[in-house]
């Protein structure tokens, strides 16, 4: 069953709205930088010293790799189910978006950000704090100095804009692969998707920004 | 020339039990011996598709073959307006009878009563069926089905699927064929088209096939053959018939012996969109029921070229209206056609080729508003703008008539048995239940009624009293090896001929001549000119023709000349059977035989029969039957539209 | 039409002399064609031309030429059936191109249609897909009554809308995943919306959409350029409706469980 392409779609699809919701909470996080920067320490310190963080690491590692498994396979698939490329194809406007026809590059885009990111926040330098007696990682000092770069503050909001444009077809598109199709709601769906994308690449391009104005 | 009296073998008694009497007396198969009877059926449209689907479910080793590259896409799914039935839903006094009446007095008494009683019968069991396949007919509010009036009838007995009933209809046969197919007991053939009927001990055993991919020659053996390859408009070159179709099928089997029965009637359809040029390829029909509310007219003047909105009101000749008072622009298919012709004959036609009549919808759109209009006939509308870039609602629509439906066709008895035994016709492709002129909605019913409801019956009779198959025969029979041969030496002709002409030139030659002298109005003279014409036209073809290619592979002109070479022979029959009807009736209308009023006049002392033709050589004159008909339950009237 | 009406494009067609042999894209200029032609009509034109010049002619798929058979093909300046919504191939007219234009005329392009010659494609895999699953099994003679079963109007006229589909295979031509869901999920939703088709639905989803599989179509990335291509207008609303039932049959109906069985077979 797992080999059927609907039954394939659907599981990257629900593996994709869970990775919403990582990235739902990721940014929330992400914005208490905006209150201070000892807010958002103790809140980074409280989600990695719980002791099921590495369970919830492992499980959202599966999920990624799920859906990048399945659309990886999904889109080699697709490739040679058309082996002859037509000389001259156009969209015709009435269909396709930008950003749905762009799926595999805003994929690839993130999936190389996400390889940076983590190199260089989540196994940046450990610079430490101490709160009421408490040490704790100094993130906050580490996501300062990294977005002092104009470099890595572009990059960042490159690779967000790839992510809202991914989010704002893949959203409705998971919507659609399970079957939720309504006269008035679906227009609605696909409406919410592109604010959907567009709030959260705004959202996460808002900390390397400010971060940055923080810094000239 | 010489007459014999041929029998239709309709069993004797009240017309209202004949088939149920004769359901019972014919011989059956049983069940556990039918997988041994092979069956070909040639044609995927509404007849064939059905009774190869049916004859499949009763057990019988179908093998089906058709021209396009799928069974779905007959040219039964062009038919848009309906499929009638009796089965008088609407309560307002449909019965078997009304729609045999009806059928027999449509066909202007030209058409077998106990077939159309027939037809009418099982008319209802058609209804069922496509429900049951799930066939989308419109709906009331209720759930139950939806009935209209179509084509002037006075009950409202024509189902429908929106404007796509006979590609809705034909879907149900198709998906009814697959469900077969799946199941291995039909085997289709998809781009094949026959190219010979083989006989074998005085019966049809098998035929040989062109496959239109690889241009190779096939050989296929059964117990019998039926054809189910639609009519012959296309000889006209311009007609609302599909590109394919063909009278080749048909031919093959009229040049080994089966009868071609009343060739020169033809239907010719007023609403169709006229030709724009030269290099036009197709007609294309718009719904009758246009002439509801549009107002057909030309100017009095000749060669006037000024657009409509120029035109005042006391220069317009509403010809219709003015002539057929009681009517006006709803006269019959083949008043309206033939007065069309008639002005466009005295140059007053309209358009920049001349070639047209108005339908104008001024007045109606001032009574009912743009809305109003827009709801009845917005897709037609939109139709007509795509195709000629006029806007319907602003300047009047141009229509001319084209050919639509061929009432003759193969000879067939009660049985739907050619005169060849073990060739059967079905559809279109059979002359046997429209008479002189087909009624609106009534072709899809006889398609589906040959197919799913009569011979499954008749042929089963066939094989049980025959016994066909205790003669056994394989592809390696030398009437095989003989008609592959027949078929080898007709290609390599058509090829080496070396001329200068395309086959398309040859076709349209052969349309203008058709359209000219046995289109809408005949006369002695005409026909006589034409059968010249054509004879002529003929040698030319078959020493001035070019063909490209070889026959190895796609080759789109050697199949497009394969068939033109038999529209010219069977253009001369048509003509010479027109010629040889010296009375008007229905869609044949001979100038010599009109009433004071110039409408139609049949001459039921000489011409109460059927005219079945027998091929004697292509250069040599065929001779005429008769089959008499006979009529005990619908007294004979004349049509009066006055 | 007078001759400065007349027409001279340039035209970019794919040629391939058979299944088995390599094509390419070649030029031809074609003058003298009116705009009241239609695109078929155009290469009618064209062939004449060829003949005359004795040059094999361009061998294209057409027959009714009035939009409902499904024959026509061609993917015209990169768009399945040509620019214009809700029209075949067949229906487009000269008009819509200016003198002057250059015009790519490629055959539909799917490892499920392999070209047969030139323009020509072997659509076959459509057939296979409905013999798969895509009927009611009802026997000839076996009916009830038509009136018997009640279908609600809008449930007519939602099965209609699916069942419009004419089977052209332009869905497949203008996915960029070369995907079938659109024509499928068409056939599943005509027969589905109706009462007569609810035995076999769930047999029917299943096995449509395993030959689907086994065929090489691609999947679905919900773009709908099927939808803005398809003449008939059938919506991926349908999609989605297939979509669902196709997940509840796969997790609740017992008929999954042979059906694993016979994707086994086909892998």
């Amino acid at each position: 069953m797992i080999n059927v392409s609907i039954i394939k779609k659907q599981i990257a699809g629900f593996a994709g709205l869970l990775l919403c919701l990582f990235a739902m909470a990721h940014l929330a996080g992400n914005l208490l930088m905006l209150v201070s920067s000892e807010v958002f320490n103790r809140y980074a310190h409280a989600l990695t010293s719980n002791p099921f963080i590495y369970g919830i690491e492992l499980t959202l590692l599966f999920i990624f790799l799920i859906h990048l498994g399945l659309v990886m396979r999904l889109q080699w698939e697709n490739r040679s189910a058309r082996p002859e490329k037509y000389a001259m194809q156009k969209r015709t406007g009435r269909g396709a978006t930008l950003a749905s026809s762009t799926m595999v590059f805003s994929g690839i885009t993130l999936l190389v950000y996400l390889v940076f990111h983590i190199l260089h926040l989540k196994f940046g330098t450990d610079y430490r704090v101490s709160y009421d007696g408490i040490e704790v990682r100094d993130l906050s000092r580490l996501v300062m100095e990294y977005f002092g770069s104009p470099g890595t503050v572009g990059f960042y909001v490159l690779a967000m804009t790839a992510f809202g444009m991914h989010l704002s077809h893949g959203f409705w598109s998971a919507f659609q692969s399970f079957g939720f199709s309504h006269a008035k709601y679906t227009v609605k769906l696909r409406r919410l998707s592109i604010v959907f994308g567009v709030l959260m690449s705004i959202g996460f391009s808002i900390l390397p920004l400010w971060a940055y104005l923080q810094g000239v | 020339m010489s007459d014999r009296s041929l029998d239709g073998r309709v069993p004797f008694g009240d017309i209202r039990q004949i088939w149920d009497r004769h359901r019972f007396s014919m011989n059956l198969v049983n069940p556990s011996n039918r997988r041994k009877y092979k069956v070909i059926v040639v044609g995927t449209g509404l007849a064939g598709g059905s009774a190869a689907a049916t004859l499949a479910e009763q057990g019988y080793k179908v093998a089906s073959f058709c021209i396009q590259d799928s069974p779905r896409r007959a040219h039964s799914i062009a038919a848009q307006g309906g499929i009638n039935a009796t089965k008088n839903y609407p309560n307002d006094g449909d019965s078997v009878w009304r729609l045999f009446y009806d059928t027999v007095k449509g066909g202007d008494f030209r058409s077998r009563e106990a077939n159309v009683y027939r037809l009418a019968q099982v008319s209802n069991n058609i209804i069922d069926q496509c429900a049951a396949q799930g066939v989308p007919f419109a709906r009331e509010y209720g759930g139950t089905l939806s009935n209209r009036s179509f084509g002037g009838a006075q009950v409202s007995r024509t189902f429908y699927a929106r404007g796509q009933t006979g590609q809705q209809l034909l879907l149900g046969a198709y998906s009814a064929m697959m469900k077969e197919v799946s199941k291995g007991h039909i085997t289709v053939y998809t781009r094949r088209e026959l190219v010979e009927l083989v006989m074998i001990h005085g019966r049809a055993r098998g035929i040989i096939t062109r496959n239109i991919i690889t241009g190779e020659l096939e050989k296929y053996s059964a117990d019998a053959v039926l054809l189910c390859t639609g009519g012959y408009g296309n000889t006209y070159f311009l007609s609302t018939n599909a590109m394919t179709s063909n009278g080749s099928a048909a031919w093959k089997a009229y040049k080994k012996g089966a009868y071609f029965a009343n060739p020169c009637y033809t239907q010719i359809h007023p609403t169709c969109i006229p030709v724009h040029g030269e290099n036009q390829s197709k007609l294309t029909l718009m719904s009758e029921s246009l002439r509801n509310d549009g107002r057909v007219w030309v100017p009095k003047a000749r060669n006037d070229r000024r657009l409509a909105i120029d035109i005042a009101e006391h220069e317009r000749d509403y010809f219709l209206e003015e002539k057929y008072p009681a009517f006006g622009n709803l006269v019959p298919r083949d008043v309206a056609s033939r007065n069309a012709k008639g002005v466009v004959d005295d140059q007053r036609g309209v358009g920049e080729t001349g070639l047209s009549v108005f339908l104008d919808f001024r007045d109606t759109i001032k009574r009912d508003g743009k809305e109003a209009v827009g709801q009845k006939y917005g897709n037609l509308f939109e139709m007509y703008n795509r195709i000629t870039d006029e806007d319907p609602y602003s300047r009047p629509m141009r229509i001319y008539p084209a050919v639509h439906y061929t009432m003759g066709g193969l000879w067939v008895d009660y049985n739907l048995m050619t005169s060849i035994p073990g060739l059967f016709a079905l559809g279109e492709c059979n002359f046997s239940d429209h008479g002189s002129n087909r009624l609106g909605a009534s072709a899809l019913m006889q398609g589906l009624a040959d197919g799913y409801f009569i011979i499954p019956y008749t042929l089963g009779n066939y094989f049980a009293a025959e016994h066909p198959h205790e003669d056994i025969i394989d592809v390696e029979h030398e009437a095989f090896h003989e008609a592959m041969q027949s078929a080898k030496d007709r290609f390599s002709e058509l090829l080496n001929i070396g001329g200068s002409r395309s086959v398309d030139t040859f076709h349209k030659a052969l349309g203008q001549s058709m359209w000219e002298y046995v289109g809408m109005a005949r006369n002695e003279a005409g026909l006589k000119k034409a059968i010249e014409e054509i004879v002529d036209l003929r040698t030319q073809f078959w020493k001035d023709l070019k063909v490209t290619g070889t026959d190895v592979g796609v080759n789109i002109e050697l199949e497009k000349a394969n068939r033109v070479a038999d529209f010219l022979e069977l253009g001369e029959l048509m003509a010479r059977d027109a010629l040889e009807r010296k009375e008007s009736c229905g869609g044949h209308f001979r100038e010599e035989s009109q009433t004071e009023q110039h409408e139609a006049q049949r001459d039921d002392t000489n011409f109460s029969h059927v005219a079945a033709w027998e091929f004697k050589g292509v250069d040599a004159v065929p001779e005429r039957h008769i089959e008499d008909l006979i009529f005990e339950h619908v007294r004979l009237t004349q049509r009066s539209y006055k | 039409m007078s001759e400065r009406a007349k027409m001279t494009l340039k035209l970019k067609i794919w040629r391939q002399e058979n299944a088995r042999s390599k094509g390419r894209m070649t030029d031809y200029t074609l003058s003298g064609v009116s705009p009241d032609m239609s695109f078929l009509e155009m290469l009618d034109l064209l062939n004449e031309q060829l003949i005359s010049q004795d040059k094999d002619p361009v061998s294209f798929d057409h027959d009714c030429r009035e939009g409902i058979c499904g024959m026509c093909s061609l993917v015209i300046n990169g768009q399945a059936h040509g620019p214009e919504a809700l029209t075949t191939t067949c229906q487009l007219h000269m008009r819509k191109f200016k003198s002057g234009d250059t015009l790519f005329i490629e055959p539909f392009r799917a490892k499920a249609f392999p070209v047969l010659k030139d323009l020509m494609v072997d659509r076959a895999a459509f057939d296979e897909i409905i013999a798969a699953g895509g009927f009611i099994d009802i026997a000839t003679g076996s009916a009830p009554d038509a009136n018997a079963i009640p279908v609600s109007k809008i449930n007519a006229d939602l099965a209609m809308d699916a069942a419009a589909c004419i089977g052209c295979g332009a869905c497949v031509a203008s996915c960029k995943n070369a995907s079938a869901m659109l024509f499928v999920s068409a056939k599943v939703a005509h027969l589905s919306h109706l009462p007569q088709g609810q035995v076999e639905a769930d047999k029917r989803i299943l096995s449509m959409v395993a030959k689907m599989d086994a065929l090489g179509f691609g999947n679905c990335t919900n773009e709908a350029e099927c939808q803005a291509v398809c003449p008939k207008g059938i919506s991926i609303s349908n999609i989605a409706r297939l979509n669902r039932q196709y997940l509840r049959a796969a997790l609740l109906s017992e008929e999954s469980e042979s059906m694993d069985c016979l994707e086994e077979g086909s892998h």
